[in-house]
């Protein structure tokens, strides 16, 4: 019995894994998955470097200030930041000397021009002018800059002591910081978000996409008529169970290859070579990974067999649609959810719906990346989750041994439920 | 025990449509036995009782004495009528495949395989997929399949459909090969000549029950009755008064006499020598396409 389901896992697999479609989507699929990882951390590093700044003050009195702020704000910056501002005389035109200022910028002497209204603080806008207007860091400290010496200026004319103004609005900002499991902390920009984000929809797209393989396959066989010489010697159930084998494994082949091609970006140096140095990937933890095959494997085994099911009782994928969009539902449900998760990954709710089985895969593990979720919880969901593929496997494989033999009509619901009741 | 397969009151229904009735036949080991009837008189559902593809309401399946079971089905060589393959498969590996999964090691299940296409002057397709293929060469790798595990009991539904004349005489060829080795051929069709050119024995369905079932020698010989086929110099109607005469209808150039039960023939022909010279006396042989009509119409008779 093993040596015939195995030939059928071994051919399940082999005829997959040899398609161009399978190594296109292993190649394609980390190309956008590097995009949506590096690109903020990407976007986080380009804030460094250093920057000459024209100042055109139109009101005189702003120069100093604006430049001892930017100073200090960049004194307790651990990033390598540093913005030079040149004063620049407004001579008899300020226009003139504005349009001056910009050719300059045009000529990369100046990074842009920031310019101060006479009429600063009491009306008008301070203006910044660059061609690169999304150099987030340099922006924000220009911006924070500025403001608190407009605001100073306005309480110190409302009588305020100087020294008094500088303790009443220093600001003090947010330092995130991740707790871990054993009380550790560390520095997260959103990164943790990032992960969950894209490992669940890895988990989705890998289960809908490996589960729709698997009704494919069955209505192949059905459809090419190939089920009645090969269900003559290998049972159906194992027939069934070798193709889930065999596709999951190509699932999990898709997954190894993956990465490798990770860790071999991650490799000291590796980064460098392709042109993308000063990029620090978010760590992925191992606990995480494991989590991520474990909850894969069971997800795929659970929907995989609905499809499998789907793909027995009709003739054609239209015809299946309807079934199929069904199951897919369950799938896309956690998806619809995950903004409650997210706001407390261990509220009541986001405890039970990640407790259901066909919300687990995703769920738990979004949980699970996002704060530390108990181990029995983690425990009940994993049993939860075979008892439901045990359960869904016994029905399924009442519906798939007489569905693969008939053609024709199209059943209903209660077609089906026949079907397992006299299987 | 010389019977290979035999079936016992094998019965199955569908809700209120019966598809086999009490059937029971027993296949003798080394022949060729022609499983035979109309569209739909419940041939396939038989064969996937003995396949096990679908189970029987009641009656019972033995295969050498024993109950069939998922293990010893795999005796059997089984071409479906509703023939199928994996098209996107390679030719060799199609093969392999089938001999893994009964039971062969994949080493030997290519050994065997790429001496067959050989055989069928397939190997140059050996790396081809299998959509690339004709039909008829589809058919034969089909059947390659079917006897790579060299089973002792084949079951082939329809074999010759879709194949030329002379891929039929290669796999006519090839199946009184085996059956001189010793296999059990059954073969279910409609083509009647073939039956009459292969097979020794057969059983005949209609309307889910078995009608006629025996050696072929046997059910010609009931069939053709005391009937003669006479040409000699003598009129019809001068024949029609001899003794013991029953009938007399012109059949070419020749009459066919039906002559009464138990009437010795050399009587007259004794006659017959007597009126003048013959040229030919031979018993009447109904082929098995008139032997077919004349079964099922009277079983149709008979049930209204």
């Amino acid at each position: 019995m093993l040596s015939r389901i195995f030939a059928v896992i071994r051919r399940e697999y082999l005829e997959r894994v040899r398609t161009k479609a399978f190594w296109i989507s292993t190649l394609v699929v980390p190309f956008f998955l590097g995009a949506v990882m590096i690109l903020p951390a990407y976007l986080a590093a380009r804030g460094g470097g250093e920057f000459r700044v024209a100042v055109l003050d139109l009101s005189g009195r702003f120069f100093d200030p604006i430049r001892d702020e930017v100073d200090r704000l960049l004194s307790g910056d651990d990033e390598k930041l540093t913005v030079t501002l040149v004063r620049q005389n407004p001579g008899t035109d300020p226009r003139a000397t504005r349009e001056r200022l910009k050719n300059e910028v045009q000529n990369k002497n100046f990074e842009g021009v920031l310019v101060i209204p006479a009429t600063m603080p009491d009306e008008g806008q301070p203006e910044y002018v660059a061609p690169n207007v999304a150099a987030f860091k340099l922006l924000n400290v220009l911006e924070r800059s500025v403001n608190s010496v407009m605001v100073a200026d306005r309480l110190t004319g409302a009588g305020l002591d100087p020294d008094q103004v500088r303790e009443l609005t220093h600001r003090v900002g947010l330092k995130t910081l991740k707790l871990g499991k054993g009380g550790e902390e560390t520095r997260d920009q959103g990164q943790s978000f990032m992960l969950a984000y894209v490992f669940m929809m890895i988990i989705y797209v890998t289960v809908l996409m490996y589960g729709i393989y698997v009704m494919r396959g069955v209505l192949e066989e059905k459809s090419s008529h190939v089920i009645e010489v090969i269900i003559s010697t290998v049972k159906p159930f194992e027939l069934m169970l070798g193709k889930i084998l065999g596709i999951g494994a190509v699932g999990l082949t898709q997954f190894l290859i993956w990465a490798a091609l990770m860790a071999a970006i991650s490799a000291p140096g590796a980064a460098a070579a392709v042109g993308i140095s000063g990029i620090e990937l978010p760590a992925v933890p191992a606990q995480l990974l494991v989590f991520f095959v474990v909850y894969f494997v069971l997800g795929f085994l659970l929907y995989g067999t609905l499809y499998a099911g789907i793909g027995a009782a009709f003739d054609t994928e239209q015809e299946a649609q309807n079934f199929q969009g069904i199951v897919t539902m369950f799938l896309i449900v956690p998806l619809v959810l995950m903004m409650q998760i997210l706001n407390q990954p261990d509220g009541t709710l986001s405890v039970v719906l990640s407790l259901i089985p066909f919300f687990t895969p995703m769920l738990m593990f979004l949980r699970m990346t996002l704060a530390p979720v108990p181990i029995w919880q983690v425990a009940a969901s994993v049993v939860l989750m075979v008892g439901a593929i045990l359960a869904c496997t016994w029905i399924v494989a009442k519906i798939y041994r007489v569905g693969i033999l008939m053609h024709g009509s199209k059943p209903k619901l209660k077609d089906l439920a026949r079907w397992v009741k006299e299987a | 025990m010389d019977a290979i397969l035999e079936l016992q009151h094998l019965s199955k229904r569908y809700g209120d449509h019966v598809a086999v009735d009490d059937l029971s036949f027993a296949v003798p080991q080394a022949s060729i036995f022609g499983l035979l009837g109309p569209n739909g008189a419940g041939k396939t559902t038989t064969i996937r009782m003995v396949m096990r593809i679908i189970a029987s309401d009641s009656g019972t399946v033995l295969l050498n004495g024993e109950p069939v079971d998922d293990d010893r089905r795999r005796i059997i060589g089984y071409l479906p009528e509703e023939r199928g393959l994996y098209k996107k498969m390679k030719v060799l590996e199609h093969l392999v495949y089938l001999g893994t999964i009964r039971g062969l090691r994949p080493g030997e299940a290519k050994k065997r395989a790429s001496a067959w296409l050989e055989r069928f002057e397939l190997d140059e397709w050996a790396t081809h997929k299998v959509e690339d293929l004709s039909k008829g060469m589809q058919q034969k790798l089909q059947l390659i399949g079917t006897i790579l595990h060299r089973p002792p009991l084949l079951i082939l539904d329809e074999p010759f459909s879709g194949l030329d004349p002379i891929n039929t005489r290669q796999i006519k060829d090839l199946l009184l090969e085996m059956v001189a080795e010793g296999v059990t051929v059954v073969l279910s069709t409609h083509v009647l000549p073939q039956v009459d050119e292969l097979c020794t024995s057969i059983c005949l369905i209609n309307r889910a029950r078995p009608i006629l079932y025996g050696s072929l020698d046997e059910i010609r010989a009931d069939y053709g009755g005391n009937t003669w086929r006479v040409n000699s110099g003598i009129e019809v109607n001068d024949l029609g008064a001899l003794p013991g005469v029953i009938s007399v209808h012109p059949l070419r150039k020749d009459l066919l006499v039906e002559l009464e039960n138990g009437y010795e023939p050399r009587e007259l022909l004794r006659r017959l020598l007597e009126c003048g010279h013959v040229e030919t006396f031979t018993r009447f042989v109904p082929d098995l396409e008139n032997i077919f009509i004349r079964a099922v119409e009277e079983d149709h008779d008979h049930a209204e």
